[in-house]
């Protein structure tokens, strides 16, 4: 089929404002963060930054616990989405494959889950955690992340599962394998990408969440993740912009370079998640 | 490995049922009592975590919001009953419909532009050329994947009173107005950057979703109406459509509850201010319960939030429910 | 796959064990002074940002570790959030075991029982503490605090700027003031004055200077009172100036720290603490030799503007398991030799009389000095805590005034949210 001018040249012009329309409030954050003040609260903004320089990380970077900040974060995050993992695992290969009473009842009571509004249980958990003496410590904040994205993860895993063939399966079975084999060696690497693609929700969740840790860790030095940083970073250089958006993209990073290393992959593989979603 | 560990111990006469090396072909797997727990066993470390780590949560919750429960109250430890006067306060008062109202709202224009852009950005990646398609992928993905917190305070910045690098440029188109322009001191205005920074962030989720899906149309459908005679449009109505809707189905039901509970982007944004007037109900069940250190009233509003919630998804919940009936 | 599985598995192990030493405490037993003193102890303290000079600290924690073998740890915190994060901590099991409160917000915690009962060390050591100062700390005649220093604003300006501007003597009315910020805004491209919507400490300053009062009795509680004539008064004045600054009218002065506006050295002039020069000097050591102060000018030279007298206490969580070491804390951060140098260091006024020559060639002190006599507090009751708590009607009262709305219909708008507040129950 041959499509006029017109009809091949609309579709990459629209992709193109739509590309600059994502890509500008991230570019606009790291050129900030790169410009000296003088070029940022400049009367007309300077587009592309030409003197380039580091000293807003330094100011970012110099906050004190800084680096216990980031431990934390990467700890509670790594933590929280191998778990879910792990355990949404077995749960999705349950709900996918097998057939029993009360099915529906657990899929519906995960989507339920999914839906629970954490923000505005923060005191009844805060009291939870207080009472078990566990306030100021990583093993909460794990085990609540976790739970945040467990129902995701098992719904859309389920997917995964459910897209691969069962007659890749059963045929291992007839190789002799026992169907913990077969899901190990068969199904298992099948399902890589949808790992991928649910693990970086989980990772996204996770390095973002606020309200708790702000009345699980006050402890400063002790159990504070990255986004008590950029807030509190936030309140205290607010006029900083240099300093803000280097903080900004300090906690970017490390999610940017995840998403871009592992779409490929997911969104290969987004499809079978979401049928079922 | 999960599975392995996970192997239901099980009586000497099933052994042999369960150890058998290959109960595969078409015959039908016997139902020993093994297999039967098997599902449930592999459920039970979800179902665990979920009981323990939200359903006490929200019991507490529950247990909470009929407790007169302030400052003296939490600090010394005392549980103070009160019935339903939490209830009572806040549904008597008229603050608490406003902010409800206020919220479906909200959810409903963000959650209606973000998959209109959503579904028409899709579409757009279904119809570039590859290079393009990479390009515009690439642009999608970093949008997506902007920690919200940080993406906020980007906008923060964007939107800035002073050398806020949009009023320079509306300035500059010729609304002078604009030039000095508090985005932050008006509803209209806060909601206006609010509602473009979910947008923004949700879009991708969205077109890239259903991107994926589109690819997985099998040509044959559209031959087969292109020779029923239909044209590009008929060919979306007919073929299209029908095989996106249990994606759209599904992206919509996240979005509702993802964008519902956006207390984030508009708390970190504006504080659910000026004067309260931005406040949904999550940001409304914060400020009245730890923001105002009325904890019990707090909890009552976040039950009702729930309530609201789940009314708000009654609808896709049912079609779940009906669609897992007929499946396996 | 199954060789990286594993691996993640390792991996997690790992973090777990990092997991758990993150979440130790490292928190301290023992309550009673053994033969060692309280060696092996650590006192945490929290103290408010900007509030005591690291100097003052630090000369303090050597001093207090000499006497009672026991460690302090001192622990900033910004006022923002402050109340929910203080009421969360005293209910828990290691509270701060001493912590700067401010004077508005003492009467409410008294209230609540987190805070200990000191009438001992005020027996010990207040019999001389200065009685109007003393005055938020006690609560049914009870005393749950002890007060450490109190401060009132004053303008603080660039030098340079005013000689820029041709400006040589500080003005003594508000009109010779505004007419000074004018000719700055006039002659230089400096901004006047940094001044945003929301410093509503000044707000309550310039209500006392009109004579004017926040809050009325009606019966047995309290209601808004900002529909008065002297509180639209009072927005006026601050109005008209804030016209002249353009800091953002929905921001107070925390966020950003005007301190670090001013630092940049475009500014003429701000409202605020002596010591907010500290945080100016911190951020641009060049800008100290220019910053002066002078005493916030009232309607006439006769009398100066009302201000606002914020103070703070130093209370003692009720759950503090270290009752003892905080009261000999207390009696070290207290004695003459530390409140005297923290009046000298930051230009506040010391808890007694007695010690008000520390003040002495202190300019912001000298500054501060001739308005505190007409200066005034917020309403000393349990009820006005909640009013502080974020978005504080007040400030969005300011807000709506600065954006053109007339003082009576803004009055208007928050007095539902400020009478609630005022009624909440305890």
């Amino acid at each position: 089929m041959k499509r006029s001018l017109f009809g091949r040249v609309w579709p990459n012009a629209t992709a193109l404002v739509v590309f600059a329309a994502c890509v500008f409030p991230v570019y606009w954050m790291f050129a900030t963060a790169l410009k000296p003040t003088g070029d940022i609260i400049a009367e007309d903004p300077v587009w592309f930054p030409t003197d380039i320089t580091f000293e807003h990380f330094g100011t970012a970077t110099d906050a004190e616990h800084f680096w216990t900040f980031v431990r934390n974060s990467l700890t509670v995050t790594c933590l929280a989405v191998l778990f879910s993992l792990i355990i949404a695992l077995a749960g999705s290969f349950a709900l996918a494959r097998m057939r029993f009473k009360g099915r529906r009842g657990f899929v519906i009571a995960f989507m339920l889950a999914q839906m629970a509004p954490w923000e505005v249980m923060v005191i009844a958990i805060y009291m939870i955690v207080r009472d078990a003496s566990m306030l100021n410590s990583l093993v909460p904040l794990t085990a609540f992340y976790m739970m945040m994205i467990l129902p995701f993860t098992i719904l859309t895993l389920r997917g995964f599962v459910a897209a691969v063939p069962k007659e890749l399966e059963e045929s291992a079975m007839v190789d002799g394998c026992t169907r913990a084999q077969a899901f190990r060696r068969v199904i298992l690497p099948l399902l890589a990408p949808g790992l991928m693609s649910t693990s970086m929700f989980g990772f996204i969740t996770a390095w973002n969440e606020f309200p708790l840790v702000l009345v699980l860790s006050k402890e400063s030095g002790g159990a504070q993740t990255l986004p008590l940083w950029l807030s509190s970073f936030q309140t205290q250089f607010g006029d900083d912009w240099g300093a803000t958006m280097a903080a900004s993209s300090l906690f970017a990073v490390p999610i940017l370079i995840l998403f871009v290393f592992l779409q490929r992959r997911a969104v290969s593989g987004l499809t079978a998640g979401a049928v079922k979603g | 490995m999960t599975v392995q560990t996970e192997r239901p111990p099980s009586g000497p006469a099933d052994v042999r049922k369960s150890d058998d090396p290959a109960p595969a072909g078409p015959r039908p797997r016997a139902a020993s009592r093994a297999g039967a727990l098997a599902p449930y066993l592999l459920l039970l470390p979800a179902c665990a975590a979920t009981v323990l780590l939200l359903g006490w949560p929200l019991l507490k919750d529950l247990l909470l919001s009929f407790q007169n429960l302030n400052m003296a109250q939490l600090i010394q430890h005392v549980t103070e009953w009160n019935g339903i006067d939490n209830y009572k306060e806040v549904l008597t008062g008229e603050d608490f419909w406003r902010v409800t109202l206020r919220s479906i709202l909200f959810t409903a224009v963000n959650v209606v532009l973000t998959m209109l852009l959503g579904a028409l950005v899709g579409l757009l990646l279904a119809r570039l050329g590859k290079r393009m398609r990479l390009t515009l992928m690439i642009g999608l993905v970093l949008a997506w994947a902007m920690p919200v917190v940080a993406a906020t305070t980007v906008y923060q910045w964007l939107f800035a009173q002073r050398f806020g690098v949009v009023n320079w440029v509306l300035d500059k188109l010729g609304w002078h107005s604009m030039a000095d322009h508090s985005w932050t001191s008006s509803q209209m205005s806060t909601f206006f950057v609010v509602t473009l920074l979910i947008v923004w962030m949700s879009v991708p989720f969205v077109a890239i979703n259903l991107y994926a899906a589109t690819t997985t149309i099998p040509g044959e459908l559209y031959e087969a109406a292109a020779l029923d005679g239909a044209g590009a449009w008929r060919g979306f109505t007919t073929v299209t459509l029908p095989f996106l809707r249990p994606f759209l189905y599904a992206t919509t039901f996240l979005e509702i509850i993802w964008i519902f509970k956006a207390f984030v982007q508009v708390f970190t944004f504006n504080g659910g201010g000026p004067d309260r007037l931005t406040e949904i109900l999550p940001v409304y069940a914060y400020i009245e319960g730890v923001g105002n250190q009325h904890y019990g009233m707090g909890a009552a509003i976040a039950v009702l939030t729930i309530l609201i919630m789940l009314g708000l998804t009654a609808y896709y919940l049912r079609i779940v429910l009906k669609q897992e009936e007929d499946e396996l | 796959m199954k060789r990286k599985l594993i691996a993640a598995i390792g991996v997690a192990g790992m973090l777990f064990s990092v997991a758990a030493c993150g979440g130790d405490d490292g928190g301290d037993s023992g309550k009673k002074a053994g033969a060692d003193g309280y060696a092996g102890q650590t006192l945490t303290v929290w103290v408010m940002d900007g509030s005591s000079p690291d100097q003052w600290q630090k000369d303090l924690a050597a001093e207090f570790e000499k006497k009672t073998k026991a460690k302090v740890t001192f622990e900033v915190q910004q006022w923002n959030g402050i109340q929910q994060k203080l009421t969360t901590a005293l209910s828990e099991e290691n509270p701060p075991d001493v912590f700067e409160i401010g004077n508005t917000q003492t009467p409410a915690y008294a209230k609540t029982g987190g805070l200990a009962d000191l009438a001992d060390l005020k027996e010990e050591i207040g019999a001389d503490w200065t009685e109007s100062l003393n005055e938020s700390s006690v609560y049914e005649g009870k005393q749950y605090a002890a007060p450490w220093y109190f401060a009132n604003r004053v303008v603080l300006y660039n030098k340079k700027v005013w000689a820029d501007a041709g400006l040589k003597d500080t003005p003594k009315t508000r009109d010779e003031f505004y007419t000074a910020l004018k000719t700055i805004g006039e002659k230089t491209d400096a901004e006047p004055i940094y001044l945003p919507g929301q410093n509503w400490y000044h707000f309550v300053g310039l209500v006392i200077g009109e004579g004017g009062e926040l809050v009325k009795k009606d019966g047995d509680t309290y209601v808004s009172n900002l529909d008065d004539p002297k509180v639209a008064a009072a927005a006026e004045t601050y109005k008209k100036f804030q016209a002249l600054s353009k800091a953002p009218k929905d921001k107070d002065e925390a966020t950003p720290q005007q301190g670090e506006v001013f630092a940049k050295g475009n500014v003429g002039a701000f409202i605020g603490m002596g010591w907010e020069a500290g945080i100016a000097i911190e951020a641009n050591p060049a800008i100290e030799k220019q910053i002066g102060y002078f005493t916030i000018p009232g309607a006439t030279a006769d009398k100066p503007e009302g201000v606002f007298l914020g103070g703070s206490n130093l209370a003692v969580a009720a759950g503090s398991q270290k009752q003892e070491l905080a009261k000999e804390f207390l009696k070290l951060a207290l004695s003459d030799k530390y409140e005297g140098q923290l009046a000298k260091l930051n230009g506040v006024i010391p808890n007694k009389e007695s010690l008000q020559s520390n003040l002495k060639g202190n300019a912001p002190a000298e500054a501060a000095a001739p308005a505190a006599a007409v200066g005034g507090t917020t309403p000393l009751i349990p009820e006005w805590a909640a009013v502080e708590n974020d978005p504080n009607p007040i400030k969005t009262y300011l807000t709506a005034v600065l954006n053109g709305k007339s003082p009576a219909a803004a009055a208007k708008q928050v007095e539902g949210e400020f009478n609630k507040r005022l009624a909440q129950q305890q």
